[in-house]
Parts: structure tokens; sequence; C-alpha cells
């Protein structure tokens, strides 16, 4: 377990940003008062603290530049050094508000060891300029411990007791009331509670201590939650040269799928949801995604999918001084069994299935649907449209048939407009359809109508609206219209007209 | 030699559909399947504009009867401006369903850009398994190069290509034909009857160009010449008495 705690974390956010000021201090309010909230190393030298008042502070030093915290900012930044840190290992939990904690087991040969993992990790953050203090340790307590209490760089596999006993009480991440409870009765130190009776340690001051002693020695185990759910199949390349170009892109994609392509065979897995990551040398991390209708193996059509996608993005790659590192993740993967292929109608459906990808790579999945039919009689909820890669092939049409023969379903538009407009129409009798209308500024004079069809609205919903008089009309030029008046004459206020829409158009 | 390269070059710009394709796609209607040489060629481009945008859902009933002709049961791709979608409505599942098309053999993708929709009917032109491909856009030029792109595909993989457009073009086109679709008047009084359109082929690569009223009859899937209001004289082509014998 590693637990990377950037000490300066605001500070250093301002100073990546802006001409270096120092001595510098972050400052936030607190209850009333405006106070320091970060102080970078000049001004801490100086004697200034987090938690001092910022009138306090300009008093001692009046020549302290102070910039107001942005916690969402270093939440963000915290976020994007999280993503970053995936290189090290696939699991990686933020631990706010500036720490990290990284599951390393089964990671760091790749490194050659976890001494040169840190070393790496810590001249990397060193480049970019962030003060860093790393530990690694068998349980996550003690690791956080060390990181925060200990050296900036320590490594204490297997002698977290040693570690452990010499550290203030804070480093067992209690709360200060507690923490200020145990120093009262003397107990400063780890060292102290460790060969301690535990019956009147909690009576006295609750499990929690305890439990987290537990969890910092390894009796107890502590869960780690990732911030990006594991890939349940992923492959990754470095490279020794930076890639830049696109063509570079997908071939190391291609390459990737290949490998990938065996383990999902090996479970009888097909990939519906890929996500490749790019690792920029600046730190920045590209994710690129890409979803399929049916579950793929295929690496060539793996590769067309990404040729759209980067298509779609265009210039937005920006890959700056190059990628040194690529990953390719399946995130959602399905069982798709061994199949035969060659028989003309799985084909089709296959070759569709590539199309309908395509598509949804380079114009986005949303923008490529399917009408499916819902248990709804309103005409604007009866059908609602899907992404294609979502669904399959009969959603409910068959149904719709049936219920159409059942009640002769009187004729419907072939357009529907997506939500009903308000028309001005005249209807000659009160219950009949209307004479002349005036839609998007234009008179229609109405030569033949056909209606109506008492359409309900949804009475056992507030929202249901009133029942609908459905016409179908036609005009002087053969124009077809699906119109219909919102609610019954008899419920009209004395005195008011009915409003009348248009809601779709026949050929 | 010479006469060997010659016909290879007449194989290479022979313009697509114009060439003769084994089967096409009979109107069931002789008078207009004789203008269009036996019908109308599957595997080109085919332009249908609405004479105005109020008519452009009768246009949209024309080519989605050319849809239900082109295939025992179609698999359609309705490919959509943004701006189309919002302005003249989305096509309607029950609607379709009467008309005689299957909504779940029916694919709809809205593009925002015009570079996009050519793009996509590009992509689903090509594919072997896709009947109709249906390109909707507003008013607007189109660029020659991408109209012959379209047509190409087309060809190649037999699969008629249909572009809806809201307001007659005036550019030259490269299509097999041009149509300009309308409402048509019901022939019932006081109640709107069959779909109904008055086509005009404006423009045949084929040859000759003529004006029709149909009718689309759902219970037969296929259109039904209807008597025209006005006096319409027949199309050159079709006089017997001056054919020679």
């Amino acid at each position: 377990m590693l637990s990377l705690w950037l000490r300066r974390l605001s500070t250093d956010r301002i100073a990546r940003s802006r001409e270096r000021f120092s001595p510098l201090a972050v400052t936030g309010r607190r209850g009333n008062a405006e106070v320091l909230t970060a102080v970078d190393d000049a001004a801490e030298k100086l004697g200034l603290l987090s938690g001092l008042a910022l009138t306090q502070a300009r008093a001692m030093h009046p020549n302290i530049a102070t910039v107001a915290e942005d916690a969402e900012a270093d939440a963000a930044l915290l976020e994007s050094i999280a993503d970053w840190c995936l290189r090290y290992t696939p699991l990686v939990a933020c631990d706010a508000p500036d720490g990290l904690l990284l599951d390393i087991s089964g990671c760091t040969h790749l490194y050659g060891g976890e001494h040169e993992l840190i070393a790496d990790l810590a001249a990397r953050l060193e480049n970019a300029g962030f003060a860093y203090s790393i530990a690694i340790a068998g349980t996550i307590g003690a690791a956080w411990a060390a990181a925060h209490y200990g050296e900036p760089t320590s490594y204490a596999c297997g002698e977290e007791r040693a570690l452990l006993a010499s550290l203030s009480l804070c480093a067992l991440r209690l709360p200060p009331a507690t923490v200020a409870g145990l120093a009262r009765v003397g107990l400063k130190r780890i060292g102290d509670i460790i060969g301690l009776p535990r019956a009147p340690l909690t009576a006295r001051f609750g499990p929690e201590v305890l439990r987290q002693l537990d969890r910092a020695l390894g009796h107890e185990h502590e869960p780690l939650t990732p911030r990006i759910p594991v890939a349940p199949y992923a492959a990754e390349q470095r490279f020794a040269e930076p890639i830049a170009r696109e063509e570079d892109v997908l071939a190391i994609t291609e390459r990737l799928a290949r490998r990938l392509k065996f383990a999902l065979e090996r479970r009888s897995d097909g990939a519906r949801r890929i996500e490749l990551a790019l690792f920029r040398t600046d730190g920045v991390v590209r994710r690129i995604a890409a979803g399929t209708s049916r579950p793929l193996r295929d690496p060539d059509e793996i590769r067309s999918l990404f040729v759209e996608r980067l298509t779609a993005l265009a210039g937005a790659l920006d890959p700056g001084f190059g990628f040194d590192m690529a990953r390719l993740s399946v995130i959602v993967a399905e069982p798709c069994p061994p199949e035969q292929i060659g028989i003309g109608g799985r084909e089709d459906k296959a070759e569709l299935c590539r199309l309908v990808d395509r598509l949804s790579a380079r114009l986005g999945p949303r923008r490529v649907r399917r009408l499916i039919a819902q248990d709804s009689h309103i005409p604007e909820v009866a059908e609602t449209v899907l992404p294609a890669q979502a669904v399959d092939d009969d959603a409910g049409w068959p149904a719709f048939r049936r219920y159409r023969n059942e009640v002769e379903l009187s004729p419907r538009p072939l357009r529907l407009l997506a939500r009903p407009e308000p028309i001005e129409a005249v209807a000659e009798v009160p219950d009949g359809p209307p004479l002349r209308f005036r839609w998007r500024r234009a008179l229609h004079e109405v030569i033949a109508a056909e209606g109506p069809e008492r359409i309900e609205g949804a009475w056992w919903s507030e929202h249901g609206g009133p029942a609908r008089d459905y016409f179908r009309v036609e005009d002087k030029n053969g124009l077809r219209f699906w119109l219909f008046r919102a609610g019954l004459y008899r419920d009209l206020a004395q005195g008011t007209t009915p409003t009348w829409f248009l809601h779709g158009t026949f050929a | 030699m010479i006469e060997q390269l010659r016909q290879r070059l007449l194989a290479l710009q022979r313009a697509p559909g114009i060439e003769d394709t084994p089967k096409p796609l009979s109107m069931g209607i002789p008078a207009i399947d004789t203008v269009l040489g036996g019908g109308l060629m599957c595997g080109a481009l085919h332009e249908i504009a609405a004479t105005s945008e109020s008519h452009f859902t009768a246009a949209t009933g024309f080519a989605l009867g050319l849809t239900v002709l082109s295939a025992p049961s179609p698999r359609l791709f309705w490919i959509a401006e943004d701006m189309a979608l919002a302005e003249s409505g989305v096509p309607h599942g029950a609607g379709l369903d009467a008309f005689g098309l299957a909504p779940e053999r029916l694919v709809i993708t809205s593009v925002a850009h015009r570079r996009d929709l050519l793009w996509a009917m590009e992509e689903a032109l090509r594919c072997r398994t896709v009947n109709t491909v249906i390109g909707e856009m507003r008013a607007g030029g189109l660029d020659g190069v991408a109209v012959r792109r379209l047509s190409l595909a087309a060809a190649e993989s037999d699969t008629l290509a249909l572009l809806l457009r809201a307001v007659p073009p005036t550019d030259a086109s490269t299509a097999a034909t041009r149509w300009i679709v309308g409402a048509a008047p019901s022939a019932i009084m006081y109640r709107p009857g069959m779909p109904r359109v008055a086509a005009q082929l404006v423009r045949n690569r084929r040859g000759q160009v003529g004006s029709w009223i149909l009718e689309w009859s759902d219970s037969d899937g296929r259109f039904i010449l209807a008597t025209h209001a006005q006096p319409v004289a027949a199309p050159a082509l079709d006089r017997p008495h001056r054919q020679v014998a």
C-alpha cells in the first residue's frame, strides 16, 4: 500500500499556474474569521501556520502574498493526479483533501521494486513542482501515518509496529477530540496504547481508537475504494520514445486490442465499452471511450471504432510533447460465446452492428437511435427513441401490432412534432373539427376532416393533462394534419375558448 | 489493343445509375416504369424535393413508398439534420407501421452538420444489409463531388439512396433522377383519404420526364396512379400510334 501526501497541494497549484510569490498563503473563511488555510514553505519558516487569522498574519508579516482558497480546483487537481497515478496501478483512491492511496501490490516489479517505484514517483512529482511525502507499508493506516508523520519517503513493509510505536496518536486518523482526551491521560504516542488492556480503552474513548489501531497494524482489513472502477481487462504499453501521431496511436490501439483478444477469448467475453487512456509526458491523461452494440473481440473492429472516435475529436486529442504510455481497458464486458461465422443471418446482423458502432463512435451514441414502442396510449409517450447500441431488434412492436389490429387504431401521422404546437383554430360547431387554422403563420382552410378520436390524458397522474380530441384534417392544398383540441367543451370555463394544437403531419 | 483500351476507358467512365443493373425497381405503374426505363434504378441516388417546406411530409411519404417497394421487409437508415427533425417532426413508428414499414427495422440518425450527413449516408450505403438510405436536409446547396460519392457508394452495394430536400434545389444534379413532390387533394369529399402525392419527375438521366398523381395503397403496399384533376398530355414516349410497327 502506498500513501502519497501532497503537503502543499493548494500553494503548489498556485505556484505552478502563476509567477512565484513567496511567501504565499491561501486564505478562506472559517466561521466568522478569515484565516490562512494553507501556507508554503517560506511562509511556514516565518512562523505562519494554517489556522492563523489573516489579520494576525498581516500584522506579523505585511508583505505575504495571499490568494483566496479554491477547494474545487484543489479537488480537480487531486483527481487529475489520481488519474496520472493510474500509470502505476489501476487501484488509486483519493484521500481527500490532499492525499492519494495506491494499492501497488503486484505492480512494483514493473519498476524493479518498491524503492525504485518510490524513486520514480518522487522524481516525477519533483519535476512537476509538488511537495510530496510518500510511504509504502503493509496497511493503509501505517502507510498514511508514515507519509504524514514520518520521513518524506519511507518504506516500512513488515515493520509497521515499530514504525507506528514512535509516532504521535494523530497518525491514527482519529478525531482531534479523542486525541486530546488521550493526551490528557498521558497517552501521546501510538506505542503507549499498543500494549494497553483493550476493554477500558474502548469503554472510555469509544471503539474508534482500537479499530484504527487494528487497521494500521493489519489485524483488521481496511477496504480501498478506487476512484475509477477497475476494468476487468486491460493491456498497456510504455514507450521509450513518446508518440504523437494519430497513426501511431491507432497502431498501438490495435496491438493492445490484439493482446486483449486472448484474455477475452479465454473467458468467452466480449467488450461492450472500451476505453483508451493516453498518458501525456507532462502528466495529462486523455481518455477516449467507445461503445459497441454487441460484445466485440476483433482487434480490427476495435481499431476502426477508434478511427471514428479520433476523427470526431479532430484536434482535441492534442498530444503536446507526446504520449509515453497507452492503456486499453475493457470497462464493460459481456459473455460472448464463440460463434460460427459465415452463415447468412448472423453475418448480416454483425454487419449492421458494425455500421451502428461506427456511426455511434463518430457522431455520439445518442445520435444513432431506434424507435421503441412503449406501453402507453398517449402519442408522444407511446414511442421513445433510444440509442441503437443499447436496444435489441424487436422492441415492443409486435405487441403494438396486435393492439392496433384489435382496436382498429385510426391512422397515425408519418411525422410527429417533438411537442404539440399551439395553433389558432376556429371550429364551426363546439365539438367539431376546425374550419380554418393558423400554424406557423400560414392559414390553412380545412376542406375535409375526420374525427374526433378521443385520447384521455393520464388521469392517474397530476401532470396528466386534459383529454384530447384528435382530428385528421386536410386543407385546400391537400396537406394533411393531425390536430387536437385540449380539453372537452363541457369542462371549459364560461367565456373561454379551447386551445388547439397541431401534433403531426400525414403524407 | 487500342480497342481494348477504349473498352476499358468506357467501363471506367460509366456514370453510376446509368448502366443497366439487373433489377430496376418497378413502381408498379407501367406509364412511369416506361419513362424510367423499366423502373427506378436501385443502386443509385435519387433526389426527392418537396414543392415547399409545408409539403415536406408528402415528399417523405413518397420516399417511404419507394422504400417499401425496394425490398420485402426493408431495412432503412434515416439520416437527418437536427433542424429537419425539429422543424418537420420525427418519424412516428405507428404511422410508419401503418404505411407498411416495420419500425424495428429503422435506425434514425441525427447529425449536426451537412458534412456529417453526407459521411453517414455514405457509410450506411456501403453496408450491404441496408436496403434504403434516406438522407434528409433543409435548404441549401450540395457539393457535386459529395453527390457523386454517394452515387458511387450506392452503386457499389446496390442500395437505394434517397436524398430528401425541403425545397426544390436549384443546383445541377448528378443524381439519377430528381423528383419534386407535393401533397395532392384527396379524391373523396369531406374526408381525408389515402396518402396522395403529386410527383413531378423533373430530371431523369435515362430519358423522359413526367408528372403523375400517385396514391399510396396501405393494403397493397404500392402506388396507384390516381386520376389527374387537370388533363395532362401523356409523356412523349407513351404514344403507341407514333411507333413504327
